[in-house]
């Protein structure tokens, strides 16, 4: 971090984290069965053990994460394998209503 | 969608497989020779599968395997490209086919995906040893905190779903290599995630990750031999069930299940009490997968209930839930009624306070024989009995302290608390995800449910030691308050949904972006969960966290 300045609140956020030592115990709490444990930023969990740092509303830019895959556990992934799943909602901030779960009803 | 092949013609083509990187992987995995040695084994396996329990889903699997699944992955000698080199669940099963119709354009009807999904999960399924440790991704218990040894395995592995779901499969040497294949084609992302750009990621998946599991959950072992080569155990007859659902409380009845003629089936009814006396009765079906995943769907009081439990001989335990709202679940365990499977269930209440007297049940099979109690406890008399169900009124002495196991004759498995007062109160689960929903979408809110779990210090009156015990759950008084201060500038309580105070049910707010918050943010929040069980005029206070979080759209049944 030698050469890099925190310049805006989530970075800072994370500097102060690190300086306390927390980075550990944050990542250790984000491992939850079904939960992405990535924090870049995160899909449940942020890097910091909770939700503020998530973006937010996640409709506002959804399309950024799902159509380069960014979680595909979690939400669907437009790149490859889902590309119809925004078909009744191509605006997000105004149709997210109409997104739906994928997973083919469960016939076990 | 990318264009799809023709599926029904079952015209064989070249596995869709990607070719694995250099050919020295190739010589590693040795297709050939794995495809005799499992073809070998198969023909064992067909002797063997006679032994297993119901095979009438076999004949049209088959089909569907020759007829539809041959379109893609090649066949010879009874061997599939691919399919023959994995073992699973049947949920892992269900998700591959699955898979195969969302991906690759794979047209099957729902009666002959149950088939190849039962047939798959026979034939090549895993021990009941081998799920030890990982079925709460079966019983979607999804607040289970994942930690494993490998930090590797954990950050390539584990770090968009769940561990368990690669632990529960096993797959031949260049399975595994394929199956990195596959992320990587899939799921581009994966290079360049957080722990996939700061290494050669696609080195170390395949020359060190895959070869590792490979090692760890090989394809061919011996539990999965000893296990094909068993009788598994009888589920027909009637069954005594416990169970305790956090927010609602313990019940307990009798479970019925006989076998549907001509049918890989099971008709299943319920009929029992909650622990506060309202009825709770039902039916449905079950099938009975590998010879002992126990899968039922019931009607239970007009809620569509799912069991996913586990067979032993005499026994079965798992996890029922709702299907719609898989949150909402109880823990149980059920004991056949049958001779010499002796056994005690439950006992209720499951705790009693120094100098109390009161009425026990005991529930269980074959209670027959005197009720033994711990030392200090004195019993009173014997209400009723029967068979499945004890009633005996008992006094906790004054000397009575700790968790002593409660038996019947040669019934053994229940335990009974007494204590003086209670020390600590535990909110269970410690850490809970909670998701936003509903409000016009169509994924359900997920709710949190909490539990306020009572212990004792135990001898040395210090909390935090060995000597500690657990009393049991006591009712609680429930809120919620800011995680930190973040969470109290966000306002998160305010949005992020209502505890309800008596049963600590936690119902999260709804979908979608909030006009009334900060930036438009959604109902999300960082929240402290907080117990108050009353004892005299104190409050003894407990606390856990909850995460409410966005939802989740890709929803399989293993996370």
């Amino acid at each position: 971090m030698k050469h890099l300045k925190a310049i805006n609140n989530k970075a800072q956020k994370l500097e102060q984290a690190v300086a306390e030592g927390r980075v550990e115990e944050v990542v250790a709490m984000s491992a939850i069965a079904g939960c992405a444990s990535t924090t870049d930023p995160g899909w449940e969990i942020d890097v910091f053990g909770g939700v503020s740092s998530l973006c937010q509303p996640m409709e506002a830019d959804l399309y950024g994460c799902s159509d380069p895959c960014w979680w595909p556990a979690q939400v669907p992934d437009m790149m490859n394998t889902y590309p119809d799943w925004n078909k009744d909602a191509a605006n997000s901030k105004e149709d997210w209503r109409n997104l739906g779960t994928v997973f083919p009803a469960d016939k076990l | 969608m990318v264009s799809r092949a023709p599926l029904d013609g079952a015209v064989p083509v070249a596995s869709p497989a990607f070719p694995t990187r250099t050919h020295s992987h190739e010589a590693k995995g040795d297709p050939v020779l794995n495809r005799k040695t499992i073809a070998r084994a198969m023909g064992a396996l067909t002797v063997l599968g006679t032994m297993l329990a119901a095979t009438p889903a076999g004949a049209s699997a088959e089909a569907v395997l020759h007829g539809k699944c041959t379109a893609c992955h090649v066949e010879q000698d009874g061997v599939f490209s691919r399919i023959s080199n994995q073992r699973k669940t049947p949920e892992g099963w269900l998700m591959s086919v699955a898979r195969m119709q969302v991906m690759h354009g794979l047209k099957i009807t729902d009666e002959e995906r149950r088939s190849v999904v039962k047939y798959l999960a026979d034939t090549q399924g895993l021990a009941p040893s081998e799920t030890a440790g990982f079925r709460y991704a079966l019983e979607r218990r999804l607040n289970t905190p994942e930690s494993f040894e490998s930090e590797q395995f954990a950050q390539m592995c584990a770090r968009c779903h769940s561990g368990a779901r690669v632990r529960l499969q096993r797959r031949a040497p260049e399975d595994w290599q394929r199956l990195v294949h596959f992320h990587l084609g899939q799921f581009a992302t994966t290079e360049y995630q957080m722990w996939g750009r700061d290494r050669d990621w696609f080195t170390v998946a395949l020359d060190e990750v895959a070869p590792g599991l490979a090692r760890s959950q090989p394809l061919d072992t011996e539990a999965w031999k000893a296990w094909r080569a068993s009788t598994p155990p009888a589920v027909d007859g009637q069954w005594t069930v416990s169970g305790q659902m956090p927010g609602r409380g313990g019940f307990s009845g009798v479970m019925t299940v006989s076998t549907l003629a001509g049918k890989d089936r099971h008709a299943v009814s319920f009929e029992g009490a909650w622990d506060d006396g309202s009825a709770l009765k039902g039916q449905g079906q079950a099938v009975v997968y590998t010879g002992y995943e126990w899968r039922a769907d019931l009607q239970l009081d007009g809620t569509p209930m799912r069991q996913v439990l586990a067979v032993e001989p005499g026994l079965m335990r798992g996890r029922m839930f709702q299907r719609d709202h898989d949150e909402v679940g109880a823990d149980i365990v059920a004991s056949r009624q049958q001779a010499g499977n002796s056994r005690v269930l439950s006992v209720y209440p499951a705790y009693l306070k120094v100098g109390q007297e009161a009425e026990l049940r005991i529930v269980g099979t074959e209670l027959a024989g005197d009720v033994r109690l711990a030392e200090g406890i004195e019993l009173l008399g014997v209400a009723r009995r029967s068979a499945t169900e004890v009633v005996v009124r008992v006094r906790a002495g004054a000397s009575a302290r700790g968790v002593a196991p409660v038996t019947v004759g040669q019934a053994s498995g229940g335990a009974l608390a007494v204590f003086e007062r209670i020390d600590a109160v535990r909110v269970v689960p410690e850490f809970a995800v909670a998701r936003i929903g509903g409000n016009g979408t169509p994924t359900a809110k997920v709710e949190g449910r909490f539990d306020a779990e009572a212990w004792a210090a135990g001898a040395d009156g210090q909390i935090g030691t060995a000597d500690d015990y657990r009393i049991g759950v006591f009712p609680a008084r429930w809120s919620v308050a800011p995680f930190d201060e973040q969470a109290e500038r966000d306002k998160d309580v305010q949005f992020a949904g209502v505890m309800d105070a008596d049963s600590g049910v936690f119902v999260p707010g709804g979908a979608g972006p909030n006009p009334a918050r900060r930036m438009m943010t959604n109902n999300a929040g960082n929240l402290k969960v907080l117990a108050e069980v009353g004892q005299g005029a104190e409050v003894v206070r407990g606390e856990g966290h909850l995460i409410v979080t966005v939802p989740r759209w890709n929803n399989p049944p293993i996370p």
